[in-house]
């Protein structure tokens, strides 16, 4: 379970759907859509005016760490950014109390061994739940229902004791890892979707054919398993490479992870907020280029997420 | 649909490839003899350089591995949170003297460093404080802090004021109602504020006092010790017109520098390079050797070795070579952290240290005076931090919050004083 | 004769054997698919919780390790500590300043979202932009730009003559920031949540309110927000599980990290950090587990008043539908 403060898409109320078929109903909906459902020039200026509203921040951001020390501390504000930006990341990314390489590379595989491990115990656990028939697997997934709403971040202090008094896993990734290997709302997630868009006829006729259990998992459940298995993965990788609570207290400056080793930008000996948010803008870019390439697929997971089923 | 997936799985791959080969890269210590490399943490800046710890490793073959936390607070969490986990400390690790004696409880968890050679390597009060009930010294003094007074010469010569250091230090030179009416004359022909923070000024008046916020019998008395409260109320009097109402160490403050808030402040040796870093364009300041009501220490560290560690006697010899006058002659003059060792206090090497950026002040002059100036070494025990903090923020509230006033803010600091019991 | 018999023997017997694997294949793999996530939840999410309910009556130190068993000791500590109760104003305050503001902005975001939009993922990509800035990146951007004495936002307000406002020190003004770092964040992510309900409410309800001549903003209040109860309540939930939990962006909002001087915004789960690990006080595990078990029982019992809601919400709503 990450103890991560993410929260899960509306899944817990209503399940996500298969791709496929809310494309369809939206298109026959949008089919029927009335004339008086066109957006308006004012429609379009609060769109404008909300997206000018989330970019504002990263651009200040930009703003301040393309300028020099003392940007910031005139009064008179400079819209336009300074020459500054590269020097100053350049100074976040060689600052040995930051470790700016070490971060990333740790962020890297802290993100990615916890969305590989999200995604395969979730669809394996989700298979089963939505797929198999077994004594006791209603019961099982209720708990697994109730487990999502339990935050486990409140566990820290027998995770503290656990992952570094008894394990010696103190500063260790390992001991960010381990407790983020699975997460019940992937389970719920693969459950729902998997009961929705997985035929039952598919697995009795790979059964029929003399597949085994785990063959007929391999070949029937995961290539339908796929598309919802990417999504979670791309919101386990995002809340995991955001994630800071727990990293912060087991982790220190010497092996951090980009949260952790931002948060030690700011609290310098003394404070030069033009490196600080330059630190700000390097840390976000890796999460905006995959953004900028999976930004459709996050938008429709939130989206199926919260279509009624 | 099916690229995206494919360029996800060839990404996944590669990060998972890349994870295995980052994990397999990081080198095991050495089982005994002679370390690979020996793990050094510190803080803010002790001056130790790459070009230093090359230095060492030329001597010895061991590669150095520095890792600075950003404040002595973060320091502090990481050090006891390292030291409950067992593990994950560096070989060598540096402690501010604020937090000394706190760790000083759990002195078993440290390796004894005693060595009879380097008895007389440091000021008297700073190895009693290193030494523990069993008589193990567990820690080796790097610097000290000397407190001086550093001053903007340019706002002072536009409120009338003499700009020369000696003619300032004879200006301020005397008690702190002194400094404090040196302060209105200033604050009357000029915007900026006399002092940066009400906060640093109690810090420095506290740390003239042998008992301030603890008996020396470790219990806390800073809620009915006079002297605190008196302290207290005369820095609040005193603030309502001279502070620049910032809290030390916060954004503000650091702002503050660049943006001229205020005139003076209180100058520990290890203060040069804060100075230097929030207002790198900024010129003006200066050094008067001189401190309101007699010399005064503010701050200084300790490196340790955590017995935790794989290497200790490696580490031992390492924290010698650090903390011997030659590297921390270098330290002062790259940060102006004033070394704690004896030897270098009649050295030409330290008297003759200028720095360029506070208009070429002899700070090994200055700090050299400042230090034979300290005549009183505060008790500070193990609730000496926490209850510090405490009085910090009582002073923030009235100072910089200005969310109370001075009374009702000290009925709170009374209770958090109680609450950390 | 007997060769023959034998190799039908072998494979009548393979068939059984084949059999069995079968039902054993059958009857286990569930089991065994589903048992990596119970092993592994078991171990790093049950257990951590049941072994804080043990660590909270002891007298527990972080290096000094487990002391004498005090009881419930450490969760009257707790309750007779001035700062929890002021942390747990505070979490609820900024709470209620980012849910409640949250909700309305993502609501009207979404019926905008829901017209018949030009290139309408570049728009909904575009509010969901800051979902992928980390909560750490967001706090040190805001609180710069709120920065009390040199920060943009006093510095506009001074601009337009206003007076600058004490958004460190005072204690609404920093529960007014921290909320818009979390509003920043979640708007957009909780108003495609919405967009995709309001896609699923059947388009002829609109064409009856419109032959009743409802206008535009009506036809959003009477029809638009109703049907979108459950989901309302879904983000409530969630949002509360997690507001009443925020850590990162208050932990972040000045260099200290430790709540304000007056604990302005200090919250629960800082207050649980500060008790464990942090600069003033620390290394009470016992303390720590006290305040986390109090804030667990609190998260269940808003969750369960929230549920309670739900149905009664949910049950009318269906009520009137019919």
């Amino acid at each position: 379970m990450t103890a991560t403060t993410e929260r899960p898409t509306s899944a817990v109320l209503v399940p996500p759907r298969p791709p496929a078929p809310v494309r369809r109903s939206r298109a026959s909906r949008r089919g029927r859509a009335l004339a008086s459902n066109k957006p308006s020039a004012l429609g379009y200026a609060f769109l404008v005016v909300v997206i000018l509203g989330s970019l504002f921040p990263l651009y200040w951001s930009f703003l301040i760490g393309s300028g020099d020390s003392s940007s910031i501390n005139r009064q008179d504000i400079d819209w336009l950014p300074g020459g500054n930006f590269l020097s100053n990341a350049a100074k976040v990314i060689n600052d040995p109390s930051v470790n700016f390489w070490r971060a990333l590379a740790n962020s890297l595989i802290v993100s990615t061994t916890v969305a590989a491990s999200v995604v395969t115990f979730s669809t394996l656990a989700g298979y089963a739940f939505a797929k198999l028939r077994f004594r006791g697997s209603k019961p099982m997934l209720i708990f697994v229902i109730a487990t999502m709403a339990v935050p486990t971040q409140l566990g820290i202090v027998p995770l503290f004791i656990a992952m570094s008094q008894w394990l010696g896993l103190s500063g260790n990734l390992l001991a960010v890892i381990l407790p983020a290997l699975v997460s019940a709302f992937g389970v719920f997630w693969m459950t729902q979707y998997l009961s929705q868009s997985l035929p039952d006829e598919l697995i009795e006729a790979a059964r029929v054919d003399g597949a085994s259990m785990i063959r007929t998992f391999w070949h029937v459940g995961v290539p339908a398993a796929r598309p919802a298995a990417a999504m979670l993965a791309l919101f386990i990788f995002i809340a995991t490479w955001t994630n800071f609570f727990w990293p912060f207290i087991i982790l220190d400056s010497s092996n951090p992870t980009l949260p952790v080793a931002l948060s030690l930008l700011q609290s310098n000996f003394f404070i030069d907020y033009s490196i600080v948010l330059a630190g700000v803008i390097l840390s976000t870019i890796p999460l905006l280029v995959l953004f900028v390439v999976a930004g459709k697929q996050l938008v429709s997971g939130i989206m199926q997420g919260a279509v009624k089923g | 649909m099916s690229t995206s997936r494919r360029t996800l799985a060839a990404a996944i791959t590669g990060a998972v490839t890349f994870a295995l080969l980052a994990s397999g890269c990081s080198s095991a210590p050495a089982p005994g003899g002679t370390p690979e490399t020996l793990t050094l943490a510190t803080f803010n800046d002790f001056g130790y350089t790459d070009a230093m710890l090359a230095e060492y490793t030329d001597l010895t073959g061991i590669k150095i591995v520095q890792n600075k936390a950003a404040t002595s607070n973060d320091a502090r969490t990481n050090y006891f949170t390292k030291l409950g986990a067992g593990s994950g400390l560096a070989d060598v690790e540096a402690v501010e003297i604020d937090w000394f004696a706190e760790l000083m409880q759990y002195s078993d968890k440290l390796a004894d460093l005693s060595n009879p050679d380097l008895a007389d390597r440091w000021v008297q009060w700073k190895a009693d404080a290193a030494t523990d009930p069993d008589g193990r010294l567990i820690a080796y003094g790097t610097d000290i802090g000397p407190q001086a007074i550093c001053y903007r010469s340019d706002l002072f010569a536009a409120a009338g004021l003499p700009t020369d250091r000696a003619e300032v230090a004879a200006l301020i030179d005397g008690d702190w109602a002194n400094y404090f009416s040196v302060g209105e004359g200033f604050v009357a022909n000029s915007d900026a504020a006399w002092f940066d923070s009400s906060g640093a000024i109690l810090q420095g008046i506290l740390n003239q006092d042998p008992e301030t916020l603890e008996s020396t019998d470790g219990t806390v008395i800073a809620t009915t010790n006079p002297v605190v409260e008196t302290a207290y109320t005369d820095v609040l009097d005193a603030g309502s017109t001279l502070s620049a109402h910032l809290s030390q160490w916060s954004d503000d403050w650091a702002a503050g520098f660049a943006n001229g808030a205020f005139a003076t402040m209180l100058c520990p040796g290890w203060m040069l390079g804060v100075i230097e870093g929030n207002a790198p364009e900024v010129t003006g300041w200066d050094i008067a050797n001189v401190f309101p009501g007699g010399g005064g220490n503010w701050g200084g560290s300790y490196l340790t070795v955590p017995a935790q560690g794989k290497n200790t006697e490696a580490a031992k010899k390492f924290a010698d070579w650090l903390t011997a006058p030659e590297q921390q002659l270098k330290a002062f003059v790259t940060t102006g952290n004033f070394p704690s060792q004896t030897s270098l206090y009649n050295a030409d090497e330290l008297l003759s240290v200028t720095r360029p950026y506070f208009n070429d002040a002899p700070t090994g002059q200055i700090f050299s005076d400042r230090s034979s100036a300290v005549t009183v070494a505060p008790f500070k025990g193990a609730k000496y931090f926490p209850v510090m903090d405490a009085l910090q923020n009582a002073i923030t509230r009235v100072d910089v919050d200005q969310t109370e006033d001075a009374s009702a803010s000290w009925t709170d600091f009374v209770t958090d004083v109680n609450a950390i019991g | 004769m007997s060769t023959l018999s034998l190799v039908e023997e072998r494979a009548v017997r393979r068939i059984a054997i084949g059999h069995t694997l079968n039902r054993w294949d059958v009857k286990l793999s569930p089991y065994l698919y589903v048992s990596p996530f119970f092993v592994l939840f078991a171990l790093t999410g049950l257990f951590p919780l049941l072994y804080t309910a043990y660590v909270s009556v002891f007298d527990w130190h972080i290096i000094g390790g487990q002391g004498d068993f005090v009881g419930l000791g450490n969760f009257e500590w707790v309750l007779a500590q001035e700062k929890f109760w002021i942390s747990l104003r505070n979490s609820f305050s900024i709470f209620l300043l980012s849910a409640v503001p949250q909700v309305i902005l993502a609501l009207i975001i979404a019926a905008v979202l829901d017209q018949n939009l030009r290139s309408k993922t570049f728009w909904r990509m575009g509010v969901l932009v800051p979902y992928v800035v980390a909560p750490v990146a967001v706090a040190l951007i805001f609180s710069n730009m709120f920065g009390d004495q040199y920060g943009l936002i006093n510095n506009l307000l001074g601009r337009i003559g206003l007076d600058p406002v004490g958004w460190h020190s005072q204690v609404v003004p920093s529960h007014l920031a921290i909320a818009t770092m979390v509003n920043f964040r979640w708007t957009g992510y909780n108003a495609l949540i919405f967009l995709a309900a309001m896609q699923a409410v059947p388009r002829d309800y609109y064409e009856a309110a419109m032959l009743d001549g409802a206008g535009r903003v009506r036809q959003f209040l009477s029809i638009t927000v109703p049907s979108l109860r459950p989901t309302l309540i879904f983000v409530i939930i969630t949002s509360t599980i997690g507001g009443l939990q925020i850590f990162d962006e208050p932990r972040m909002y000045d260099s200290a990290g430790t709540g304000g001087a007056s604990s302005q915004w200090l919250t629960i789960t800082m207050y649980i950090y500060n008790q464990g690990f942090g600069p003033a006080g620390g290394g009470q595990f016992g303390h720590a587990a006290a305040a986390a078990w109090i804030l667990f029982l609190i998260i269940i019992v808003v969750g369960l008043i929230n549920l309670a809601a739900t149905r009664t919400i949910a049950s009318s709503g269906s009520r009137s539908a019919s």
